[in-house]
């Protein structure tokens, strides 16, 4: 069974006949030690303090019965690992994806940039405020006045914290394809206020920074941690 | 949250597999399981306890398989045992979110 945040997703999957609910991954309405195994996939990178990240991973181990597996992936800081570069940087402009997409980040994130006319747009910083930011250093005291970097889609990553543009394209198009959107008299000023943009938080994870969350909690083990297309993996065990 | 009512229910054929729903029986709260299949006006073709061998009893099998899988509730609700409260399922999904106060 699934479940998302988002309705809208989740009736999707409603329509293609998967069993899903909406819950919010704090408070996952299934029973303790339920479940055999779990996967996060794409979650935990939108949490926006490093406590909400640990208590997701806490709600996931909760489910687990004692010996049941958990996946999860989440969106690297590095998108270029061991010389090779990520697929979500290697496609640029034009290109379609035709393979399913395991890089969670890419699954949320749109493929195609729209051109040099909205890069601007994308590169500028948002004048987002963020309480609780950074609470490795700051606790529980809200930061005044922290600005959130706007990500440009398709290049690698600069902080941790960040805001990734999603553009959306009139009426339920998979994300994933390549389509140009209406063409209007009047060029790009009008392009843009037909397809919203929205950006959406992500904390992209350092190099051993999800093994080291996991490893905080005593009730899962570590089994395995790797690198997968540009996102952190780890399996852990519950004990 | 239990307790389903439904304003819409439908039937739909799921291929059945023997050893998925036998690994099910374990991880069910049979009296819940029971009571809402009575509550969606399903007749309760199961037993009050799964009993020992259900694993090698296929008509027990597939009596589980039709209530557990092929009977969905499209439109109604599920209500917590201890709050009240009444969680809305839509198009077949359930809406399980807190509001911002419950949480």
């Amino acid at each position: 069974v699934g479940c998302d945040r988002s309705k809208n997703l989740v009736d999707i999957c409603g329509e293609k006949h998967f069993q899903a609910f909406v819950c919010d991954a704090l408070s996952v309405p299934i029973r303790s030690g339920s479940c055999d195994a779990c996967i996060s996939i794409a979650v935990i990178h939108h949490f926006s303090t490093a406590e909400r990240r640990l208590a997701t991973i806490r709600e996931l181990a909760r489910l687990l019965r004692p010996g049941g597996t958990a996946l999860i992936y989440v969106w690297a800081m590095e998108q270029e690992y061991k010389n090779q570069k990520s697929k979500y940087l290697k496609e640029k402009n034009g290109s379609k994806n035709k393979e399913k997409e395991m890089n969670t980040g890419t699954a949320q994130s749109p493929l195609n940039d729209q051109g040099p006319d909205n890069c601007s747009q994308d590169s500028a910083w948002s004048n987002q405020l963020l309480n609780d930011f950074k609470d490795e250093s700051c606790g529980a005291m809200p930061v005044a006045d922290f600005r959130l970097p706007v990500h440009t889609n398709r290049t690698s990553f600069h902080s941790q914290d960040l805001l990734v543009p999603w553009h959306l394209k009139g009426h339920r198009k998979k994300k994933k394809e390549s389509i140009d959107t209406v063409v209007v008299p009047g060029g790009s000023k009008e392009l843009q206020e037909l397809s919203p943009v929205f950006h959406r938080y992500y904390h992209v994870f350092s190099e051993g920074e999800l093994e080291a969350v996991c490893r905080s909690l005593d009730c899962v083990k570590v089994q395995k941690s790797y690198y997968d297309q540009g996102n952190w993996c780890v399996i852990l065990e519950k004990l | 949250p239990r307790s389903p009512q439904a304003a819409e229910v439908r039937v739909r054929p799921v291929p059945f597999n023997a050893a998925f729903v036998s690994r099910l029986v374990p991880r069910l709260r049979w009296d819940a399981l029971r009571e809402a299949a009575e509550s969606l006006g399903r007749p309760s073709e199961l037993p009050p306890e799964p009993s020992p061998g259900y694993e090698a009893d296929e008509e027990f099998l597939r009596r589980l398989h039709h209530v557990l899988l092929e009977v969905e509730v499209l439109e109604g609700s599920l209500q917590c045992p201890d709050s009240g409260r009444r969680f809305p399922i839509s198009r077949g999904v359930p809406n399980l979110l807190l509001s911002e106060d419950e949480a």
